[in-house]
């Protein structure tokens, strides 16, 4: 299949970034996902690490695990995606491919395998989010920097009328993520302890709100009228939708420290905006849900499955995220394993589907690449039903743990109730860690081309009016 | 019309950035001056900063995750209060760089950890959970240790120093600074009630505390129940059969006692289970029921096998008498009671032997060896052989019975 060419018309991609940022976010996703079923184990057999293992202990792995997650597996993700996006989206290729370069190895090198490092030698923070140590975080800004300077100036040179509501999200993403990772990062090492607290909640928030939510909205609001070969249901929607979203993500914050010391006025604000957000976020679930009108409930595309579950998992995320912020709700589950399912409802249920169906769908425009459809079948199926496994579970134990901690048992109590849940939810470690390696597998096996094969016949190759700019000529 | 359009993305893009700015200003700036005006109205004049050792310990707390599991913040709530205490105030964190709130209790809230375990507990704790808490799931760090959990290394040492600063600067404030605080609070009637008016300032269930009520124990206990409740959680210091020697033992001073030396009068078992030992690593258990702790007395009341008593000449009696008015009353009490003289300038306190009556040959180790930990010396140099083993016989005399 080497010899088909790329359609015409289309801008140039630089699949080679593509490739390596996808098989980057391949790798760093599976070390990351180790690192969190060992710390699962670890809660069962917690002398795993014979206590010897300063490097192997639980408190490390998790911070490793999540910030892999992130950095790691999203971060590259996310690259590979914009590396073929931006190009579609503005008709003008990024600012520079070995700037590009510089980027790969720097987001690599320089932040996520040495990040991983230095925790495990026990250099880090122990803030949310922010785990890894503040020289990465010099590297991280600076590579939040380059990225502005390698996917913005397409947008601003090409003019900022019509633009796509992707693009609208992937300029908000990268520009407010570099104003937040500082002060989730920075200001509580310098601000003490209530007050330091009351930015690191914002940043806990802004980490999924302004850096996972925008790039992962981005992926879905392009693939899905990309593989539908339908525009999207409204603009109008799209554009209310994503305003009153940086309007208000940023407002959630303080809902993460609900009945502390923080003012309860700020508690209170933060509460409204999660109310509201779960709102705004029915908004942007139901135009993303009625664009897919006509593909079937159920997608011959599986790029276009994984996307639309990962919409199903956003509407469900959100409003849980809403209903958890009240504080009627937040009294008791707080501080329980129910946040935990929460936030993996959030990273492996909405984000990462989102992002792997942004990665496949890419896939299949790279020319030279494998593409193993059997495999990514496999991989749909075992994910989601890892997932719904898992955070169901996770909620549960959330709820017994709450329903103890209210009585006068003894704390152990709560850990004794625990112990079930967390076998199974270390149980879900096979169909997931399947579901990834099925991912990995289906992406770098089977024919060269085989994904442009597989969507001549479904989707068809063009780019659609919608999602290229008006004056590239469409195919 | 073109012109128009930038117009309304260059109003976005201000709309957006504002957007941001606002949040950071109410949620972060804002309430970081409101606190600020907390601290300055309620925090005592001079709270202890964190020594360098604290300091260290703090960053090994940092690292090895314990925020994860452990949360340093009580909430304004009353199921928060009525496990952990008064709900933690601003002033409270003011020298944690970066804090330590945490969003997850796997363990228990540590806001108030630093009086409710004995030094020798924590290390031991922190060398081998499991040896003290069977069903633990904390981490064992005992890469911070040379080996065995009494030979810490300086980490853990740190890591100990800092752990005894959590909840100490409220606790030193006392009722005036309380008192203080509570008029100086700009805060609703809920914050008041949660932040001072809570019945203890730490209501850790495991905390020792001296004297204190206890409930009325029954002589008669559920012994299945008792043996299971006493393998899961004494087990692992007083050893299976109760002779001290459980697995977390080892790093124990002084070490958890022999049970089955011993003889016990019901209500010293209930005051030694509701209370714990002060000084000693032995807790409380006051989140126990009432039916268990009568469950857990009947276990420990059956270690003890009954032995032949020795019928002693009477000047034997004598001489130890006159032993003990000398050298033991000031410390032991005048009636064996435990509350000599000088009984209370010791952290651990002497034993009190019309409550509990060590045999004849613990009580004669005890005299000759000292109890390791404790200000129980050895008396060999100071006693003639005849002297020690009268003495050791004439405690055992004050023993009130054993209801
Ligand atoms: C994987 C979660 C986990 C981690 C990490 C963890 N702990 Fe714990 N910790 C627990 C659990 C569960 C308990 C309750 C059972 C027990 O006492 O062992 C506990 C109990 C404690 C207690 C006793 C509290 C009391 O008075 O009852 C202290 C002190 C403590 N941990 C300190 C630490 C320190 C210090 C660290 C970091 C070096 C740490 N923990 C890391 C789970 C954890
Ligand atoms: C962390 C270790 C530890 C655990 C767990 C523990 N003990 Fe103890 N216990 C001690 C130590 C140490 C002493 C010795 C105190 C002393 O010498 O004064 C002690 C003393 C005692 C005594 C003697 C009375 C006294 O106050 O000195 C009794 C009775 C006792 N423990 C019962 C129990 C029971 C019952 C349990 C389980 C519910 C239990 N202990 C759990 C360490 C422990
Ligand atoms: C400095 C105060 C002090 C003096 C003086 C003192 N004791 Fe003690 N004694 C203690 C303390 C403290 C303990 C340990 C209590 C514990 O382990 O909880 C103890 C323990 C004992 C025990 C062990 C009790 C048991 O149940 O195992 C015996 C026996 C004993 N003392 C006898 C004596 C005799 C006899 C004398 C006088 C020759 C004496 N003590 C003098 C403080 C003192």
């Amino acid at each position: 299949m080497n010899e088909s060419p790329p359609p015409a018309g289309s801008p140039p991609v630089e699949t080679r970034l593509v490739y390596a940022h996808g098989l980057a976010a391949l790798i760093t996703l599976l070390i990351s996902v180790g690192f969190g079923v060992l710390a699962s184990i670890e809660l069962l057999i917690p002398d795993l690490a014979g206590g010897h293992g300063a490097w192997l202990s639980w408190g490390r792995l998790r911070y490793d695990h999540t910030q892999g997650i992130m950095l790691g597996w999203l971060g590259n993700a996310f690259f590979a995606f914009l590396y073929h996006a931006v190009p579609i989206l503005t008709g003008r290729s990024v600012t520079s491919a070995r700037l590009g370069q510089w980027m790969f190895g720097l987001w690599n090198f320089a932040v996520v395998a040495p990040g991983w490092v230095l925790v495990l030698a026990g250099f880090s923070q122990p803030l949310e989010w922010a785990e890894f140590p503040l020289v990465i975080d010099v590297f991280v800004v600076l590579a939040l920097v380059l990225a502005i300077v390698q996917f913005l100036p397409p947008f601003f040179s090409r003019g900022l009328e019509d633009l796509y509501v992707s693009s609208w999200y992937i300029i908000g993403g990268l520009v407010f993520t570099l104003l937040a990772y500082p002060m989730g990062n920075f200001v509580p090492e310098l601000i003490p302890g209530a007050r330091g607290a009351a930015f690191s909640g914002l940043w806990i928030h802004d980490a999924i709100g302004l850096f996972v939510t925008p790039l992962a909205l981005a992926i879905l609001y392009f693939v899905i009228p990309a593989a539908t070969r339908r525009p999207i249901f409204s603009h109008f929607l799209s554009m209310l939708g994503f305003w009153l979203l940086f309007f208000l993500y940023p407002l959630n914050g303080t809902h993460h420290y609900i009945f502390s010391v923080i003012p309860m006025s700020a508690q209170i604000g933060a509460i409204t905006a999660s109310t509201l957000l779960g709102v705004d976020v029915v908004l942007v679930v139901a135009n993303l849900l009625l664009s897919l009108r006509g593909a079937g409930w159920f997608p011959r595309d599986v790029a276009l499955r994984f996307v639309s579950t990962g919409t199903v998992f956003y509407l469900i995320v959100s409003i849980q995220g809403s209903v958890q912020a009240q504080m009627a709700v937040n009294q008791s589950v707080h501080f329980s394993d129910w946040v935990v399912g929460h936030s993996h409802l959030a990273m492996l249920g909405f984000a990462s589907f989102s992002a792997a169906g942004g990665l496949i769908h890419v896939w299949q425009r790279i020319p030279w690449a494998r593409y193993n459809p059997m495999m990514l079948g496999w991989s749909y199926w075992l994910l989601a039903a890892g997932v719904v496994v898992m955070v169901s579970d996770l909620t549960v134990a959330g709820l017994a743990e709450a329903r103890l901690w209210q009585t006068s048992a003894p704390w152990i109590e709560s850990v004794r109730a625990a112990q079930p849940f967390w076998l199974i939810r270390t149980l879900t470690f096979v169909p997931i860690g399947a579901g990834f390696v099925t991912l990995l597998i289906g992406l770098t096996t089977g024919d060269r081309g085989g994904g442009l094969l597989a969507i001549r016949d479904t989707v068809g190759l063009e780019p659609i009016k919608e999602i290229a700019p008006v004056f590239s000529e469409p195919l | 019309m073109k012109r128009l359009l930038r117009m309304s993305y260059l109003v976005g893009g201000v709309a957006g950035l504002g957007f941001f700015a606002m949040s950071v200003l109410l949620l972060g700036v804002w309430p970081g001056r409101v606190l600020e005006q907390q601290i300055r109205g309620t925090s005592p004049d001079h709270p202890l900063a964190l020594t360098a050792s604290e300091k260290r310990g703090r960053t090994v707390y940092a690292r090895e995750g314990c925020a994860y599991c452990h949360t340093q913040q009580i909430r304004y709530l009353p199921g928060d209060v009525a496990r952990f205490g008064a709900a933690t105030l601003a002033w409270e964190t003011i020298f944690d760089y970066p804090h330590l709130w945490g969003t997850r209790r796997i363990g228990p809230d540590l806001s108030r950890e630093g009086s409710v375990r004995s030094a020798d507990w924590q290390l031991s704790h922190l060398y081998a959970p499991r040896a003290l808490v069977a069903d633990s799931v904390m981490p064992a760090f005992s890469w911070l240790f040379d080996g065995a959990p009494d030979r810490p290394r300086q980490d853990a040492q740190d890591l100990l120093a800092y752990l005894e600063t959590l909840g100490r600067d409220r606790a030193l404030a006392g009722p005036e600074g309380e008192a203080r605080a509570r008029a100086a609070c700009n805060c609703s009637d809920d914050e008041k009630r949660f932040g001072f008016g809570s019945p203890v300032l730490n209501a850790s269930p495991s905390m020792a505390r001296r004297q204190g009520d206890y409930p009325k124990l029954s002589s008669s206990g559920d012994l299945t129940r008792g043996q299971q409740l006493y393998s899961r959680d004494c087990g692992g210091c007083h050893g299976i059969s109760g002779q001290g020697n459980g697995p977390g033992a080892a790093g124990l001073h002084p070490r958890p006692e022999n049970l089955s030396e011993h003889e016990y009068t019901l209500d010293r078992l209930a005051s030694s289970l509701w209370n714990g030992s002060v000084g000693t690593a032995m807790p409380a258990w006051r989140d126990l029921p009432v039916q268990d702790l009568s469950a857990l007395a009947q276990i420990v009341r059956g270690f003890h096998a009954a032995q032949p008593e020795p019928t002693l000449p009477q000047d034997v009696l004598a001489l130890g008498s006159r032993v003990y008015a000398a050298h033991c009353a000031q410390c032991h009490g005048e009636n064996g009671a435990g509350d000599g003289s000088a009984a209370g300038q010791f952290p651990i306190a002497p034993t009190n032997f019309r409550t509990q009556r060590p045999s004849l040959a613990a009580s004669l180790r005890a005299l000759r060896n000292g109890v390791e930990g404790t200000p129980m010396a050895p008396w060999t140099s100071q006693l003639s052989e005849a002297e020690l083993s009268a003495a050791a016989y004439f405690v055992r005399g004050f023993f009130q019975g054993a209801n």
